[in-house]
């Protein structure tokens, strides 16, 4: 019952924000104080005119407005066409968004349990590191694009930028807190240092990794569009850059779009790796 | 055992005038002080005293967990040397130490698996160990899920699989309320019993040592010392709880009780 008025009140909010956007606009003439200027469909388009161009940007229907599907071939030939159309942006942006979160994630574990276990290494590196850290790391987004090209690996590198710190300091944090008694216990039931390592430190450590992931995936997409926004080819930063251009809102709100779902899936596919993964915690510890 | 002439009886653990102080806080604490016994072969020990009195550390410094300021610790004949823990020594911690991310039967199994024994032997040494435990069905529970005495049974499954012959077992019960802890009595008399293991048990709580050992050495108030070494002569096997109820186990309890209540009256005013 209480599900089903949550779902109710949830439809409801997103009906009528959509209705204010299609159509609020049409009062601004005769009611300005009610009606903001940025509801001006120059800015942010009209939930219609967002899907029409999704259809076309995504070749679903031609500039005409019949469907591909309808013509034998007609969807081949409109992806052939159009250099950057939506598959093929979401394809790369997505490519991209995996490398960078995947080596992120790996360097980012390694550095951290390296330094983590440690003392010489992390008193020797730290201070690099706290500088390194302050830097907003979109700022070197520029010099990026110049050193490795308009291509994927200056977004893969972008990405990993902001990955790697991320899954660095709570990886350091993890590995710093592994339980003295664990090892000991280890220890006493015979293990190596090698064995110590593999089979308590790196466990234990790992729950702290992946308490980063779901944060990782969204910061390696922000990292991508925002190499692609500086310079790319493909992508759905690339998208926004030229709908922007054009002064095509609803082409930048498709993409806008396209990110947000890209964005949840990723989240929710990341949430439940975590989740399996850290199925031995108390439930009350998930996530933390 | 009984019928061996003492001559012919092995020492198995050697403490020769243990001390150890702690620096904390740019104090220095004495924690043990001059303490001496000899672990025969086979023998329960129990070792008594009050809190804080240094149990654990001299157990931790026969573990090879800490190193010990002064004083030797031979283990078979050999010294102890810190970090370099006895292959054949087990040790039952005081606290919870079960790793969270492994199942019941992956904790229990850890030793054989470091020692790199065969899936096929770790798997039924593994399924015999938890039905010794009584822990049938939660093999592939993880340790979140399990109950204070069950998490207990199996730290203690946990070390007997490689079959240490020497065990140090520092309060394994302390945490369990007075039923549990009876129970576990019964499975460690059990267990033991078929084994003789060596064991170096530390506890406060004198009914437990009564219960279990064949002698009670009686630490003072810190610093730890010996003060007293007493022998507890119940025939063998013992029932844990039909044993509090007989006669002789009145009169050791309130032998023993006089001489640890001045130690715990001590260790209050300190
Ligand atoms: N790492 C340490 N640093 C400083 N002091 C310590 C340390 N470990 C133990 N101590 C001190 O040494 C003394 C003996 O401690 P220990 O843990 O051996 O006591 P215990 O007899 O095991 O007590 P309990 O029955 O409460 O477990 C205590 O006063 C304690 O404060
Ligand atoms: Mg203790």
């Amino acid at each position: 019952m209480r599900r089903l008025s949550t779902l109710l009140w949830q439809v409801a909010i997103a009906l009528a924000a959509l209705a204010i956007w299609e159509w609020g606009w049409t009062f601004h003439d005769r009611l300005p104080w009610l009606v903001p200027d940025l509801l001006d469909p120059y800015f942010i388009s009209r939930p219609s005119a967002i899907f029409q161009q999704f259809l076309t940007l995504g070749c679903l229907t031609t500039s005409d407005g019949s469907w591909t599907f309808a013509q034998p071939g007609g969807f081949a030939r409109c992806i052939g066409k159009s250099e950057n159309n939506l598959w093929i942006a979401t394809w790369f942006t997505l490519k991209n968004t995996l490398w960078g979160f995947l080596t992120g994630v790996s360097s980012g574990f390694l550095l951290g349990l390296l330094l983590g276990r440690s003392d010489r290494l992390s008193e020797i590196f730290f201070p690099f590191i706290t500088a390194f850290n302050s830097i907003p790391r979109i700022a070197l987004a520029p010099i990026i694009i110049l050193a490795f090209g308009i291509g994927d690996a200056s977004k893969i590198v972008t990405a990993w930028l902001v990955v790697v710190f991320l899954v660095f300091f709570n990886t350091f944090e993890g590995a710093r807190a592994v339980d003295r008694d664990h090892i000991n216990a280890a220890r006493l039931l015979g293990a190596s240092e090698w064995q110590v390592t593999r089979t308590v430190i790196v466990p234990s450590t790992m729950a702290w990794l992946f308490a980063s992931l779901s944060p990782a995936i969204s910061f390696s997409l922000i990292g991508v569009i925002v190499g692609e926004f500086i310079g790319a080819e493909h992508g759905i930063g690339r998208m926004i850059i030229e709908a922007e251009a054009r002064g095509e809102a609803a082409g930048m709100m498709v993409a806008v779009f396209v990110l947000m779902v890209a964005g949840v899936i990723l989240s929710a596919l990341v949430r439940r790796l975590q989740a399996y993964l850290l199925r031995w915690r108390p439930a009350h510890q998930l996530g933390g | 055992m009984p019928s061996t002439p003492p001559e012919a009886v092995r020492c198995r653990i050697e403490i020769d005038r243990l001390r150890k102080n702690f620096s904390a806080d740019g104090r220095e604490v004495v924690a043990v002080d001059d303490a001496s016994f000899r672990i025969n072969d086979g023998e329960f020990v129990a070792l008594l005293g009050p809190s804080g009195c240094g149990k654990s550390t001299i157990l931790n410094m026969v573990a090879t967990l800490i190193a010990p300021s002064g004083g030797a610790i031979k283990v078979d004949g050999a010294p102890a040397v810190f970090g370099k823990p006895v292959r054949h020594v087990g040790y039952v911690f005081q606290k919870d130490t079960l790793f969270p991310w492994r199942t019941v039967e992956d904790n229990v199994g850890y030793a054989l698996e470091i020692a790199g024994v065969p899936a096929g032997e770790r798997r039924s040494r593994v399924a015999e160990a938890i039905r010794q435990a009584g822990l049938d069905g939660f093999a592939h529970f993880y340790p979140a899920s399990l109950s204070g005495g069950m998490r207990q049974r199996v730290s203690l499954m946990r070390t007997l699989i490689s079959r240490p012959e020497i065990l140090l077992m520092d309060e394994p019960f302390g945490a369990l309320d007075t039923h549990t802890k009876l129970d576990m009595h019964s499975v460690l008399l059990s267990l033991w019993e078929r084994q003789r293991q060596t064991v170096l048990f530390v506890t406060h709580d004198l009914g437990e040592a009564l219960t279990l050992a064949d002698r009670i050495i009686l630490l003072s108030a810190r610093p730890g010392r010996v003060k007293q070494d007493f022998r507890i002569d119940f025939p063998r096997p013992r029932d844990a709880v039909a044993l509090r109820e007989t006669r002789r186990y009145a009169e050791l309890f309130s032998h023993v009780w006089h001489s640890l209540g001045e130690e715990f009256a001590k260790g209050h005013s300190a």
